[in-house]
């Protein structure tokens, strides 16, 4: 009984023991929230930026550290992630760990590489890194970006790019979407990535979301501007999407990501200005995908819901049913011409297609072998999409008609 | 070490048993003789030494005999004795016809004695038993037997307000040291000819009554056989209290899981009563034993019935919570900072990593320290003499968990995780129950601190293991959640009173069904 008794402590205490060396201090631990990757100077080489936040600044009062940054910016160059992590020990007192990473910035220049898939894909092997992080890609290095973004209200790195990802939420002006994301659509399937920059490019103005990072025209504030995606097929940049085209494709996916949008329309009764109108999903897109014709066909029906809240022509829509109806119209017809064309020019110019319909069409098989030699990319280059929008007017905001300052003019 | 040990449970001293046997009180009839009986007892009671027993004679005119009034001095109300004992004896007119010497005994008992509880007795054995009792002897010269006058005048407090088990809405009486005092407690609020009362004896040496209180048509015949077969199997020579006796009728007394309770609420044994449980009263013992009980006896409180469906079950799922949060949350604490970063929003992570930044020891040490310094307050909070007990708690965990952040011994965070885990062990509303999540707290802390989220899993899992296989009194701990058994499901929360129609067939009632059934399980 005794003996028995000793080997069961003595099989507690491995069992016991073999955790320990998993056990780390959070204070002894450099926690990275943003990676930046880009080419590095040789093939086959990246350059590493690791933002680490420090604790000490902005986060209790009773450990604050006044004139220290609040975080720490390193670039090492390596042939990987991991070697890089290991490298960049050599001048960073604690150890790198990666738990608390959210956002992966990489440079176009890598990312329009070969190299880059594989600098992600062997990333992603480490059990730290995790697959929430949010893949960003910057117009210019992402070593640099990371050093020329310093947003005034966000002192701590990983605050900012936590509510930038929310924001997108609400406006939709980059993709909602993650790293996960990223490795589940590795067969020619396209993943749209935020696309950010610092720089400035100046194209004059445009209507509202038509624009790419860089271009919205803005005068003084964050240097930062993350609107449109990044076009990536199998691990690699094919293209940019501006920002109307990113909300399309967020709006065409069978389950919309985004909560509210806001976009202008021209205004219906008064063509010299246009209308502002808030637009949400009330229920999920319909798709429905006929496999057995050439070409294939699509058809998909996009309900959405209409707020009023800005009315700048201050034309009256409560009174007449014709004058909403005209609305309507107007919202329908636009939405539809923005979206086919930017069928047109995914069909033209990708094989593939963003808005998860492939997830459809591979119903209609019976095995997945079935349905890679059918080969969606090149069906859905010639197909037939037929996109039809419902609107729906939910309400004119508070006040129901807009003030009669038009009236006086006429009166006068 | 094993030697001690095995010394340590096996509880042997060395010391051979049976030291008292010279005192022991012989087994035998009175005399004759006045005074050879009234040596006797002098002999007994070491009399000149011991001024203990006290007597009074006196010469009964009517018959002319002498006769002996012996008591013990505190045990008994002497006032009684002199107004239902003395007084009728002296004032005894002789009566008109012939006397009947033969039956002078029970004439005495039976018509002269106004005081209730008297009884014949032939020994010295239970003369001496009835004498610590607080009984009063009355020996008569020329007489084989005695008579013993219930007299007993203990001192004892009034019924007075519950201190451990406090409820807003009820009844707001608690049991006192005297049985006589809890057994009428318990009767006023069951009012049933079934409440059956059984009084056994306890202790070799300095014997105390027992009671064992069941109602016959509920209670399973063969729980309280076992009950009390236990209790007559205790071989001790005194037993002060219940709470010893609770120990001696212990399966495992080793446990941290107890498989008896104590109650000092009347309504709340008798609700146990009720429902098939065994209660046991002592003289001395301010409190109910309860046997058996289930993990629900402990985690339900008496207010849960009184307080209305919804406001009984909302305290009933925060003192589910209270529960966990003292069983897992330093462990939990440990596990995530040490093992599981990623699991900390990045915003308390930083904030937990600075404060940390400046604390020299290992988050580990930093938990014990102040987890040690928490339950020191705690036991110091009772036994301080009470006009310094408020300042002790409140204050001295303020300024001792202040200053400790503020000498950088412990992180701030780290002093709510030990004050939300303390209070909530006050949310527990039994000792036993709390006790115990106490010392499985350290467990816990040891099991995070060595394997993390898997450790606090797997003791857990060892912990659920072992609760559900224990029972107490041949009712299993989970009863009748796990295994699973009708009843009215009066578990984690409770149902509506109109649907508790059933008693737990766990308790193997004889009579399981309450009331007309409506809904809830069938047996």
């Amino acid at each position: 009984m005794r003996r028995n008794g000793w080997a069961l402590v003595g099989v507690l205490a491995i069992l016991a023991l073999a955790g320990c060396g998993e056990r780390q201090e959070l204070e002894t631990q450099a926690f990275v929230s943003v990676i930046g990757l880009d080419q590095g100077e040789q093939d086959h080489q990246v350059n590493v930026t690791f933002q680490i936040s420090n604790p000490q600044v902005n986060t209790t009062q009773s450990a604050e550290a006044q004139k220290e940054p609040p975080s720490d910016i390193v670039t090492i160059t390596a042939v990987d992630l991991l070697s890089a992590k290991e490298l960049a020990q050599s001048s960073l007192s604690r150890e790198i760990t990666f738990s608390h990473l959210q956002t992966i910035i990489v440079g176009e220049n890598l990312a329009k590489g070969d190299l880059f898939s594989h600098v992600i894909g062997s990333a992603i092997v480490d059990p730290e890194m995790r697959r929430e992080a949010v893949l960003i890609v910057s117009k210019e290095p992402a070593e640099a970006f990371i050093h020329a973004n310093t947003p005034t209200m966000e002192t701590r790195p990983h605050k900012y790019y936590e509510f930038m990802e929310d924001n997108w939420r609400k406006t939709g002006f980059s993709p909602v979407s993650n790293l996960n994301t990223f490795f589940q659509r590795t067969e020619g399937e396209l993943f749209l990535a935020a696309y950010a920059t610092t720089e400035r490019d100046s194209v004059g103005t445009k209507h509202d979301d038509e624009y790419l990072a860089g271009e919205v025209p803005q005068a003084s504030g964050d240097p930062v501007q993350m609107i449109g995606s990044a076009i990536m097929q199998k691990g690699k940049m094919v293209g940019t999407l501006n920002g109307e085209e990113t909300r399309i494709s967020q709006l065409l996916r069978k389950k919309n990501l985004i909560e509210t949008m806001t976009t202008t329309f021209p205004d219906p009764l008064n063509e010299n200005y246009r209308i502002s109108l808030i637009m949400n999903q009330s229920a999920h897109t319909e798709i429905k995908v006929n496999t057995d014709r050439t070409p294939v066909k699509i058809r998909v029906n996009v309900p959405v819901q209409v707020k009023v809240n800005s009315n700048i022509a201050l034309e009256d829509f409560t009174t007449s049913q014709k004058r909403r109806d005209a609305l309507k119209n107007t919202v329908k017809e636009n939405m539809e011409q923005a979206s086919d064309s930017l069928i047109k020019k995914l069909q033209e110019e990708y094989t593939g297609e963003p808005f998860v319909w492939y997830a459809t069409a591979r119903k209609n098989f019976w095995t997945v072998e079935e349905f890679e030699e059918f080969d969606w990319g090149e069906k859905f280059k010639k197909a037939d999409v037929d996109i039809d929008y419902e609107v729906s007017i939910v309400s004119f905001g508070e006040q129901l008609r807009p003030p009669a300052f038009k009236k006086l003019k006429e009166g006068k | 070490m094993s030697d001690f040990l095995k010394r340590l449970f096996n509880g042997q001293s060395g010391q051979p048993e049976g030291g008292g046997e010279q005192d022991a009180i012989p087994k035998e009839p009175f005399s004759e003789v006045l005074d050879v009986n009234t040596k006797r007892f002098e002999d007994l009671f070491q009399y000149p030494l011991n001024s203990a027993l006290k007597q009074r004679e006196l010469q009964i005119p009517s018959v002319d005999r002498r006769a002996m009034v012996l008591f013990v001095d505190g045990a008994s109300d002497s006032d009684k004795i002199a107004k239902q004992v003395i007084q009728p004896l002296l004032e005894l007119k002789p009566k008109p016809g012939g006397e009947s010497v033969d039956h002078l005994v029970d004439e005495l008992k039976n018509n002269v004695l106004t005081i209730s509880g008297r009884e014949t007795i032939g020994d010295l054995n239970q003369a001496v038993a009835k004498l610590i009792n607080g009984s009063a002897i009355l020996l008569i010269d020329g007489e084989k037997q005695a008579i013993a006058v219930e007299t007993a005048g203990f001192e004892n407090r009034s019924v007075a307000e519950p201190s451990r088990e406090i409820v807003i809405k009820g009844p707001k009486s608690a049991f006192v040291e005297s049985s006589a005092i809890n057994q009428s407690l318990i009767r006023r609020q069951v009012k049933d000819h079934r409440l059956v009362s059984e009084t056994m004896t306890v202790g070799s040496q300095s014997p105390q009554e027992i009671s064992v209180l069941y109602m016959s048509h509920i209670a399973d015949p063969q729980l309280v056989e076992n009950v009390k077969e236990k209790i007559s199997q205790v071989d001790r020579d005194a037993i002060l209290t219940l709470s010893q006796m609770e120990e001696l009728l212990e399966v495992r007394p080793y446990s941290l899981f107890p498989s008896t309770m104590t109650t000092e609420r009347p309504d709340r044994a008798g609700s146990f009563l009720l429902e098939g449980h065994v209660v046991l009263l002592m003289d001395n013992s301010p409190d109910a034993l309860i046997a058996p009980i289930t993990f629900w006896s402990l985690y339900h409180t008496a207010e849960d019935q009184f307080l209305r469906w919804a406001y009984g079950n909302f305290a009933r799922i925060i003192r589910l919570c209270a529960l966990f949060f003292s069983l897992l949350m330093p462990a939990i604490y440990l596990a995530v900072v040490t093992f599981h970063p990623e699991m900390i929003p990045t915003d308390l992570m930083l904030a937990i990593a600075a404060s940390r930044e400046r604390v020299p020891f290992p988050t580990l040490l930093e938990l014990l320290l102040l987890e040690l310094t928490f339950e020191i307050l705690r036991e110091a909070g009772i036994r301080v003499p009470t006009p310094l007990g408020t300042t002790i708690g409140i204050v001295g965990a303020l300024i001792l968990g202040q200053a400790a952040v503020q000498a950088n011994l412990v992180s701030p965070l780290l002093v709510v995780v030990i004050a939300i885990t303390g209070l909530s062990s006050f949310a527990i509303p039994d000792v036993g129950l709390s006790v115990m999540t106490r010392i499985l707290r350290f467990t816990f802390v040891l099991s995070a601190h060595l394997m993390g989220f898997v450790g606090i899993a797997l003791t857990f899992a060892v912990m659920l293991a072992y609760a559900t296989s224990i029972k107490s009194f041949g009712v299993p701990f989970f009863a009748p959640l796990a295994p699973h058994m009708p009843s009215s499901r009066d578990l984690f929360l409770r149902p509506i009173v109109r649907k508790q129609w059933l008693r737990p067939l766990s308790m193997k009632p004889r009579n399981a069904v309450r009331a007309k059934p409506e809904g809830g399980d069938r047996p």
